[in-house]
C-alpha cells in the first residue's frame, strides 16, 4: 500500500469501472426494450418494460433450444468444475508435498502439456466421438475437459505455500492415510486457491464454443451454441439476441456476486501467480 | 469446507445422473409405442399443418421436425450426418445446389423407386424428377418439393415516397430488363428516401446468374468453366454495374441487420424466389402487412433454389419415412406448403390447379403470386450446377461484397473469385 | 476471512520433510499407501490427458500426413499438406490476422492493466467494490460479448459510428477493413481481460516492500519512473504469467471474430478474410470443407506457433530487467 490518493485517482478508476460496466448495462437495456428501438440514434439508454416478454419469446423461440442449452451448459460446466478441482488439488498436493520417483520429470511433463490446447485436437477428437457414438451427446463436451494441466500446476504452486508440512506430519503420526490427509488437511488449506480455480474452470467451460460447435447439433446445444444460433438464424431479432446474451451471462454474474469477495481474495492471495 | 465438498460431491453425482438421463432418450421411439419420424429441414418448408394431418391419419406416427435456419449452416451438417452415418434422422431436405454432390454417392439414400415412387414420375416437372435420378435411371434419391420461382419483392410505401408507381403491373413494366431495373434504381436513389434500392450484390447476382443459360460454374462434364462461361461474367458485370450506381445496401444476407432491414424498410426491392416470401413476412412483422408487394422479375423467368426430400439409409424406419415423403411432396402437400410459406410447387397438378393459380398472398397486398411465379416457372430452363457450386458461389459472392465495400475494383475482385474457385476444385 | 486464509509460510527443513518411516499400525499397508498414493493421485490427470489431450494431438499429426477426407481414411501423402499450407495465401492471411489481433489486443490490455493496478495500489475507500467493478467483464459470457460489441460496432446503427458522426467523422464499415475489424475484435478481448490482469498485477505489487518506494522518493524519482524502475521489475513473474496466458488465448481466438462476422459465411471472417483467425481457418477446412488432413496440418501449425511464441515470450520477458 502506498500513499493516500487524490480525487483524480478515484475519477480515473470510476471511469474505468464505468467502461467495464457499460456494455453489461446496455445488454440489459436492449434486452428490456422492444425490437423497434434498436438502431435508433441516440441509442436507448434507459431500460424498457419488455424484459419478461422478451424472455418468454426467448425460451419459446423455435429451434433455438435456448433452455436446453442453459441446462446442458449448467450440467457440463458443473461436472467439469468439480472434476477439475478434485483432480487438480489431488495431483497438486502430490506434486507439492509427497515424495515419489519421477516427480520432477512428471512435473515438467505437466508444464509442457499446459501449452497443449485441447481445442487443437478437435479433428481426431471428433473422430473419436463418432467412433464412440457420442456426437450430439452431452458427454462429448464434458469428458475431454475433465482434467486441466493448468489446474494441476496452479494447485501445486498454491499447495507449496498454503499447506504447512507440520500439519501433514502430524496427521501422519496420527495414522491418517494419505487420502485422508488430503481430504481433512490439504483440501481445506487449498480452499481459496481452489475457489479461484473453480470459478475460472466454470467460466471456461461455460464459454467453450469451438468444440460444441463441431460436435453438437442445434437440437442439443450448449448455451453459447444456442446464442450463436439466435444471432444467425431466421428467427432473429435484436432484443431476442440480447435477452439471450443476458440470460447466458446471468449465472456467471450470480456466482460473481455471491463469491466475488472470495474470488478477489483468492486472486490477491496469489492463487493465480505463476 | 467439509460441508462444501460434500455438497459438491452430491452435485456431481446429481449432475452425472441428469447427464445420463439427458442422453438416453434418443432412440427414435417414444414410450407410447408410436414411431417417431425425424425430419431435418432448413429455412421454411411450411409443413406444420401437413404434419398434423398426417399424424391424424396415422395415429401410430409422430413427426418431429428439426430445422436449421440458414442453408449455409445446414449443408455441412447434412454432409456430416450422411458421411458419419448418424444424426440424419429419417427424412432430410436437400437443396438443389447440394443435391449434385449426393448424386455421386446415391447409396447413402434409400432408393425411393423401391418404395413405389416410380408411379409418380409423371406428377412432377420432368427436369425436377431427373435431377434426383441417377444417370442409369435406377436409383431415385429424392422427391422434389418446390422450385424457386422468381419474383421481385418491393416496398410500396418506399416506391410511393420516391414518386414511382406502386401498382405491381406498372412496377413490373418498369423493368423488362436488368438495365431498366438499373434505370429505375437511379430514379429511386435520386428521390432520397433514405432507403437503398436493393439489399446486397449477392442477391441480385444470384438472380441474374440463374437467368443466363443452362449451366454456371461447371459444364455438364463437371469441368470448371467459371472463367470461360460468358454467362457468369455477364451476371458479374451486370451486378457490378448496379453496385457502381450506388444502388446496393451492402447488407450481408442472413445477418441480423438484413433481418431487421425487412421491418425497417432499409431496402426497397429484393429479388425474391418463392421460398423467401414466408421469411419476408415473418421478418417484417404484422405492422408492415400490405407494404410489401411482388412484381415480375427483370429479364426472363428463372429458378433459384428449390429442394428435395430424401430418406437417408441410416433411417430406422425407411418404409414409414418414404410414405411421409410421398405425402409431403404430393400435389396436395405442395399446395399446402405454397399457401403457408410461398414455396412454389414442382408438381404439375399443383402448378395447374386453380388453388395455386388463383392464389394471392394476403400479406403481400394480395399479390397474385400463383400467377406471377407460375409464369416464371413456365419460362425457365433447368440450370446444371455441379459438385462444388455452393463453395464457388460463396467465393464469388464474397468477392462481390469486397466490391461493394469498395475494397477491390470489379476487375481485381473477378480475378480473385476465379483464382479462389480454381483453388477449391484443385 | 482473508487473513485467516493467507498461506502460512512454509517451514520446510530437511528434518521435517523427511521423517523416518513410521512403525505404527498397519506397517505394510501404510508403506504401500505412502509409496503408491502419489501415483494414484496423479494418475487420473495423466490418464485422461493422455486419452483426450495427447492422443488427439499425436493423431492430428498422423492425420495431417494423409489426404484424409470425411467418411474414410485417405492415402499417405507425406508432407504434402504442409507444403500446400505454405503456398496457401489464406493460411498466411489467417496467421497475420491472428498475430495482428494478438498484438493489438495484448499490448494495450497489459499496459492498461498495469496502470489500473498501479492506481489501485494505494489506500482507497471501497477497495473491494472497486476491485469487483474492475473484474466485472470477465464474468460476461463470451458470446454475449460478441453480440453486444457487434452491435456497438455496427456500420449502420452502431454506437461507435454514431459518436464518430457527432464528431463529424464519416461512419466506418468495421467489417470491411483489416485495421477496423482487428480493432473492434481487440476491443472485445481487451474489455474482457484487462481487469483480471490488473488484479493479478495488483496482487504482485502488494508484496513489494514499501521501503523501495520510500528510498526512491528520497532520490526524487517521479511516480512514473518508480513504476518502470521498481514496480515492473518486481512483478516480473506476474508479467510473464499474463503475457504467456494472453498469448495462448490470443492464438486460439475464435468466438469473438466468428460472432462479429455475423450472417453469410461468418467462418471465413469477412469478404476478403479480413479477420479470419487461424482457429477459424482450421474449422473452415475441417468442418466446412471436411478436409481433415489439411485441417490437421493447420492445427499442428497453430500448436507449433503457440509453442514458439511462448518460448520467445518467456525469453523476452525474462530478459526484461
Amino acid at each position: 500500500m502506498r500513499k493516500s490518493s487524490s480525487p483524480l485517482v478515484y475519477v480515473t478508476l470510476l471511469a474505468a469501472i464505468a467502461l467495464s460496466a457499460f456494455p453489461l448495462y446496455w445488454l440489459f437495456v436492449v434486452a428490456s426494450r422492444s425490437n423497434d428501438v434498436v438502431g435508433d440514434w441516440p441509442p436507448p439508454l434507459v431500460p424498457g418494460g419488455n424484459l419478461f416478454d422478451n424472455m418468454n419469446r426467448l425460451f419459446e423461440a423455435e429451434n433455438a433450444h435456448f433452455l436446453k442449452g442453459m441446462v446442458n451448459s449448467a450440467i457440463a460446466s458443473l461436472t467439469i468444475t468439480v472434476s477439475v478441482v478434485f483432480f487438480s488439488t489431488l495431483a497438486g498436493f502430490a506434486f507439492a508435498k509427497l515424495r515419489f520417483r519421477g516427480k520432477n520429470f512428471l512435473l515438467i511433463a505437466i508444464l509442457g502439456t499446459m501449452m497443449v490446447p485441447v481445442q487443437m485436437g478437435i479433428i481426431p477428437l471428433y473422430m473419436i466421438m463418432v467412433e464412440f457414438g457420442w456426437t450430439n451427446q452431452l458427454q462429448a463436451v464434458i469428458v475431454p475437459f475433465l482434467v486441466s494441466a493448468f489446474g494441476v500446476f496452479l494447485m501445486r504452486q498454491y499447495a507449496e505455500r498454503a499447506v504447512p508440512d507440520e500439519l501433514i506430519e502430524a496427521a501422519r503420526v496420527d495414522g491418517c492415510s494419505t487420502f485422508r490427509i488430503y481430504w481433512t488437511v490439504v483440501l481445506p488449506a487449498l480452499r481459496p486457491g481452489a475457489g479461484v480455480l473453480a470459478l475460472f474452470t466454470f467460466m471456461g467451460a461455460w464459454n467453450e464454443f469451438l468444440w460444441p460447435l463441431a460436435v453438437l447439433e442445434q437440437d442439443n446445444p450448449t448455451v453459447q451454441f444456442a446464442l450463436n444460433q439466435l444471432s444467425t438464424g431466421y428467427y432473429t431479432d435484436y432484443t431476442l439476441m440480447f435477452s439471450g446474451a443476458l440470460v447466458a451471462t446471468l449465472p456467471l454474474l450470480v456466482v460473481f456476486v455471491i463469491s466475488g469477495r472470495q474470488i478477489i481474495g483468492g486472486i490477491m492471495e496469489g492463487a493465480v501467480k505463476a | 469446507m467439509r460441508r462444501l465438498t460434500r455438497t459438491l460431491a452430491a452435485l456431481t453425482a446429481a449432475a452425472s445422473l441428469t447427464a445420463l438421463a439427458a442422453c438416453g432418450g434418443d432412440d427414435g421411439d417414444s414410450a407410447s409405442g408410436k414411431t417417431t419420424l425425424v425430419i431435418k429441414t432448413f429455412a421454411q418448408f411450411g409443413y406444420e399443418d401437413l404434419y398434423k394431418e398426417y399424424e391424424a391419419a396415422h395415429p401410430d406416427i409422430e413427426i418431429k421436425e428439426e430445422n436449421i435456419a440458414k442453408l449455409g449452416d445446414y449443408a455441412p451438417k447434412l454432409q456430416q450426418w450422411i458421411a458419419t452415418g448418424s444424426g440424419a434422422g429419417d427424412i432430410v431436405a436437400i437443396e438443389e445446389g447440394n443435391l449434385s454432390q449426393y448424386m455421386t454417392t446415391p447409396d447413402q439414400f434409400v432408393n425411393l423407386l423401391d418404395h413405389g415412387a416410380g408411379s409418380l414420375k409423371g406428377e412432377y416437372l420432368d427436369w425436377k424428377w431427373d435431377q434426383a435420378l441417377t444417370q442409369d435411371g435406377k436409383h431415385l434419391v429424392g422427391l422434389g418439393t418446390d422450385v424457386g420461382a422468381q419474383g421481385m419483392c418491393y416496398r410500396t410505401d418506399l416506391f410511393e415516397k420516391a414518386g414511382l408507381p406502386t401498382d405491381r403491373d406498372e412496377v413490373g413494366a418498369l423493368w423488362p430488363t436488368w438495365d431498366d431495373y438499373l434505370a429505375t434504381g437511379k430514379k429511386f436513389t435520386k428521390a432520397k428516401t433514405g432507403a437503398h434500392f436493393f439489399d446486397s450484390a449477392g442477391s441480385v447476382y444470384q438472380n441474374i446468374l440463374m437467368q443466363q443459360g443452362d449451366h454456371t460454374y461447371y459444364d455438364t462434364d463437371n469441368e470448371l468453366v467459371i472463367d470461360s462461361n460468358p454467362a457468369v461474367k455477364a451476371a458479374w458485370d451486370k451486378t457490378t454495374e448496379l453496385v457502381d450506381a450506388g444502388l446496393s445496401g451492402n447488407i450481408t444476407p442472413w445477418s441480423p441487420q438484413w433481418n431487421a432491414g425487412f421491418k425497417k424498410g432499409t431496402f426497397a426491392t429484393i429479388p425474391c424466389p418463392s421460398w423467401m416470401l414466408g421469411m419476408i413476412e415473418q421478418q417484417s412483422g404484422e405492422e408492415n402487412a400490405g407494404k410489401w408487394d411482388v412484381a415480375k422479375v427483370p429479364g426472363n423467368g428463372a429458378v433459384r433454389g428449390g429442394s428435395f426430400l430424401a430418406v437417408p439409409k441410416q433411417s430406422d424406419h425407411p418404409e414409414e419415412a418414404a410414405d411421409l415423403v410421398k405425402f409431403l411432396t404430393s400435389a396436395k402437400g405442395q399446395t399446402t406448403a405454397f399457401k403457408a410459406k410461398g414455396n412454389f410447387p414442382s408438381a404439375l397438378k399443383a402448378i395447374d390447379s386453380p388453388e395455386v393459380k388463383e392464389y394471392s398472398a394476403p400479406y403481400f397486398s394480395d399479390a397474385p403470386v400463383g400467377e406471377i411465379f407460375g409464369e416464371s416457372v413456365k419460362a425457365l430452363k433447368p440450370v446444371y450446377l455441379g459438385p462444388q457450386n455452393i463453395a464457388i458461389n460463396d467465393a464469388v459472392v464474397a468477392a462481390l461484397t469486397a466490391v461493394e465495400q469498395g475494397k477491390l475494383s470489379p476487375d481485381k475482385a473477378w480475378d480473385k473469385a476465379v483464382a479462389d474457385a480454381e483453388r477449391l476444385v484443385r | 476471512m482473508a487473513t485467516q486464509l493467507r498461506p502460512r509460510p512454509s517451514v520446510r527443513d530437511e528434518a521435517h520433510a523427511d521423517p523416518p518411516p513410521e512403525k505404527t499400525r498397519g506397517g505394510l499397508l501404510s508403506r504401500l499407501d505412502k509409496s503408491g498414493s502419489p501415483y494414484l493421485f496423479i494418475a487420473p490427470f495423466f490418464l485422461l490427458f493422455a486419452v483426450f489431450g495427447l492422443y488427439p494431438l499425436g493423431y492430428t499429426a498422423w492425420v495431417s500426413l494423409h489426404d484424409w477426407q470425411m467418411g474414410g481414411k485417405g492415402d499417405f501423402v507425406g508432407l504434402d499438406n504442409y507444403a500446400d499450407l505454405f503456398d496457401d495465401p489464406d493460411f498466411w492471411n489467417a496467421t497475420v490476422n491472428t498475430l495482428g489481433m494478438l498484438v493489438l489486443a495484448t499490448l494495450p490490455q497489459l499496459l492498461l492493466a498495469l496502470v489500473i493496478a498501479n492506481l489501485l495500489n494505494q489506500k482507497l475507500r471501497h477497495m473491494t467494490l472497486l476491485r469487483l467493478g474492475i473484474l466485472l467483464p470477465i464474468v460476461t459470457s463470451v458470446a454475449a460479448v460478441g453480440i453486444v460489441f457487434s452491435q456497438i460496432f455496427d456500420r449502420d446503427a452502431g454506437m461507435v459510428n454514431g459518436l464518430l458522426d457527432l464528431m463529424g467523422i464519416d461512419p466506418v464499415d468495421w467489417r470491411a477493413d483489416k485495421w477496423s475489424s482487428w480493432l473492434a475484435i481487440s476491443v472485445m478481448v481487451d474489455w474482457r481481460w484487462t481487469g483480471y490482469n490488473a488484479l493479478i498485477y495488483l496482487a504482485a505489487m502488494q508484496s513489494i516492500p514499501r521501503e523501495l518506494y520510500e528510498a526512491a522518493d528520497l532520490d526524487g524519482a517521479s511516480r512514473r519512473r518508480q513504476l518502470w524502475s521498481i514496480t515492473v521489475p518486481m512483478i516480473r513473474p506476474a508479467v510473464i504469467f499474463t503475457v504467456i496466458s494472453s498469448t495462448i488465448h490470443g492464438l486460439q481466438l475464435f468466438t469473438e471474430p466468428l460472432i462479429f462476422g455475423q450472417g453469410g459465411d461468418a467462418i471465413t471472417g469477412g469478404s476478403l478474410r479480413q479477420f479470419q483467425t487461424m482457429s477459424m481457418f482450421m474449422f473452415e477446412k475441417a468442418f466446412k470443407n471436411f478436409d481433415y488432413g489439411y485441417g490437421s496440418a493447420v492445427a499442428w501449425m497453430i500448436f507449433l506457433i503457440i509453442l514458439l511464441l511462448t518460448v520467445v515470450n518467456y525469453l523476452l520477458v525474462r530478459r526484461m530487467k
